[in-house]
Formats: C-alpha cells, sequence, structure tokens
C-alpha cells in the first residue's frame, strides 16, 4: 500500500475529491432557495434551521474544496469534507430506506430523483469518503515525515 | 497536533459562515434566515365557497398554486376540470386520475417558457387545473403546479392526497 503514500497519488485524490465537491456545490450556491427545499425534503432537520443550514453548507463546502486543491489546511479541509460526506450518506440511505421520492440535492437540484440515483450517490460519496479519508490521514503522516528530516 | 487540525476546521467554518451570511445578504435571490416551511401543507378552505377567493401572489409575480381538499377536489372532477398528473410515463400508464392528462414534471421543469405554453395551449389559463402525483411523500405536485403558474396559469390547484387517496376512495380511475 506504498503508492497510498506517494505525492502525485495524494495529489490526483486531492483535485478528484476537491474538484468534485467544488462542482457540487456550485449548484446549491446559486440556487440556495432550491437547496433549502432540497434540505426541506429530507425531513430529518427542523424548519428554523434549514435555512441558515442551506446558506452556510455551499460555503463550507467550497471553502472545504478549493483548500483541498490548493493544498492549504489539508488535514483540516479533509476532515470537514468527511463529516460532510458522512452526513450526506446517512440522510441519502434514511431517504433511501424511507423511499422518499425526492430530490438528494446532491449534484444538481433537479427535484424528481429516482431511487437509483440516490443508491448511486450513496456508492459515490462513500468512494469519495474513501479518498478523503487516506488525504485526512497520509496528510498527517507526511508532515511527521517533514518533521523527522 | 489535535490542536491545529481544530483550529483549521474552526477556520473554515468562520470563514463559510461569514461568506455565506454575507452573501446571502447582498444577494438579489437572498433567503430569509428563517422560513415557516409548513405553508406547503396548508390546504385552503376558501376554495370550496362559491365567492371567489382571492388571489395570492408569489414574490416572483405569478399567483400562488392552492392546496385543495378532497371534497373540493372531487367537485372539480365532477365539474370536468383537466386533471394534470406530474407522474413519470411509466407511473401514469400503470393507473390515474380518470381522464388526466400526464405532463411528467421532470421533463417539463427543462422546458422554456414557450415550450410550457405549447404544452399547456389546449387549457385556458383563467381556468382551474389541478395538479397532482403519486402521493403521500410525492412532492411533484407542488412543483409541477408552480411550474405551470409561472409560465402564467392562473387557477393552479394542488391535490396533496394524490393517486394514492383518489384510488383508496373509490373514485374513478383508469389505465
Amino acid at each position: 500500500m506504498n503508492f497510498l503514500s506517494n505525492k502525485y497519488f495524494l495529489l490526483i485524490l486531492r483535485l478528484i475529491v476537491g474538484g468534485t465537491f467544488l462542482y457540487a456545490c456550485l449548484d446549491k450556491l446559486l440556487n440556495q432557495e432550491l437547496f433549502a427545499k432540497a434540505i426541506f425534503n429530507y425531513k430529518f432537520l427542523p424548519d428554523v434551521f434549514i435555512n441558515i443550514f442551506a446558506i452556510v453548507i455551499p460555503y463550507i463546502e467550497l471553502t472545504a474544496s478549493v483548500f483541498l486543491i490548493l493544498g492549504i489546511f489539508k488535514r483540516g479541509s479533509s476532515f470537514v469534507i468527511i463529516v460532510l460526506l458522512i452526513v450526506f450518506i446517512i440522510s441519502l440511505t434514511q431517504a433511501y430506506a424511507r423511499g422518499l421520492d425526492i430530490s438528494c440535492g446532491c449534484f444538481s437540484l433537479e427535484t424528481v430523483s429516482e431511487k437509483s440515483d440516490i443508491l448511486l450517490r450513496i456508492i459515490e460519496d462513500i468512494f469519495l469518503l474513501i479518498g478523503s479519508f487516506i488525504i485526512f490521514i497520509k496528510s498527517k503522516t507526511i508532515i511527521k515525515q517533514e518533521r523527522q528530516q | 497536533m489535535k490542536r491545529s487540525l481544530l483550529k483549521e476546521i474552526i477556520i473554515i467554518i468562520c470563514i463559510s459562515v461569514f461568506l455565506g451570511f454575507t452573501v446571502n445578504f447582498f444577494s438579489p435571490n437572498k433567503i430569509p434566515l428563517v422560513q415557516d416551511y409548513s405553508s406547503r401543507y396548508i390546504v385552503d378552505s376558501t376554495s370550496s365557497d362559491k365567492q371567489k377567493p382571492v388571489r395570492q401572489y408569489t414574490k416572483e409575480g405569478f399567483v400562488k398554486p392552492v392546496n385543495v381538499k378532497v371534497q373540493d377536489v372531487k367537485k372539480m372532477f365532477d365539474e370536468g376540470v383537466v386533471f394534470i398528473d406530474g407522474r413519470p410515463p411509466e407511473e401514469f400508464a400503470a393507473g390515474h386520475i380518470k381522464g388526466a392528462v400526464n405532463i411528467p414534471y421532470k421533463e417539463f421543469k427543462d422546458k422554456t417558457t414557450e415550450q410550457k405554453l405549447e404544452i399547456l395551449k389546449a387549457y385556458d389559463k383563467e381556468k382551474p387545473l389541478v395538479s397532482y402525483c403519486g402521493g403521500g411523500d410525492c412532492e411533484i405536485s407542488i412543483d409541477n403546479a408552480y411550474e405551470m403558474a409561472k409560465a402564467g396559469y392562473n387557477e393552479l390547484k394542488i391535490y396533496l392526497g394524490g393517486y394514492k387517496e383518489w384510488e383508496e376512495l373509490g373514485y374513478p380511475t383508469e389505465k
């Protein structure tokens, strides 16, 4: 598993995870009202928090993904992305299990989404989660190595 | 080590909160910090009155679709009002309210206003149209109604109970 620590492998991983997140947050940034509705559709957050989440979450995604791409705060930004992904996976899974006929609000904010779409998103998020985990863990060891030198 | 991670996370969150609220404050499409979502499900009780209820407008300037009770929906059905089914064609084919027209929301929403008007041209803008879908958690009825209202249709009614309730009540359906 040595290649996991490879500098270029980690760079590519950061670009993939950061790039995907950056792409995914743009639509939400431009259509906050629709994103708020998507959150509402998940039916797990009290109404008073919906809009605040809809305002802040896309910017957390934006900041974390830009930082990850540029290599600033690699651990912090990958950690934030890991937390977001876990939240996304949980909410998607419960929506899938409850059979909600909703949009996941993942990439584009279209309102209708088939069950298979949701399943695909869950799988996608799991892959991203694995990627960000590797970045998180390996960024730590790299810092350690640098210090040892 | 742990401390620097926490510091990084706090910085990321602070930047995001600052950016989010600032941009939202100045944005032309800004959303209120707290919004009442329950009104999406409030069923209008005045719609059954003989008197024409006062129209409400959305902030975009089109007439707001009204949620109607099942009794009123049935009354409109008996009067021959057009029913619009927003579900995908396969679900529509498996069973729908008798005489309903299938306008799948998934395709309809991406059309231009001209295309929407072309699809709806057979119907009078000032006469009621009832939008429904599968019922239960289905929200297509609401979204589809808003799309049609946005295109200039002024008498949109939403039947939240949808096909599920209609079928359970034993009202006329067809395949």
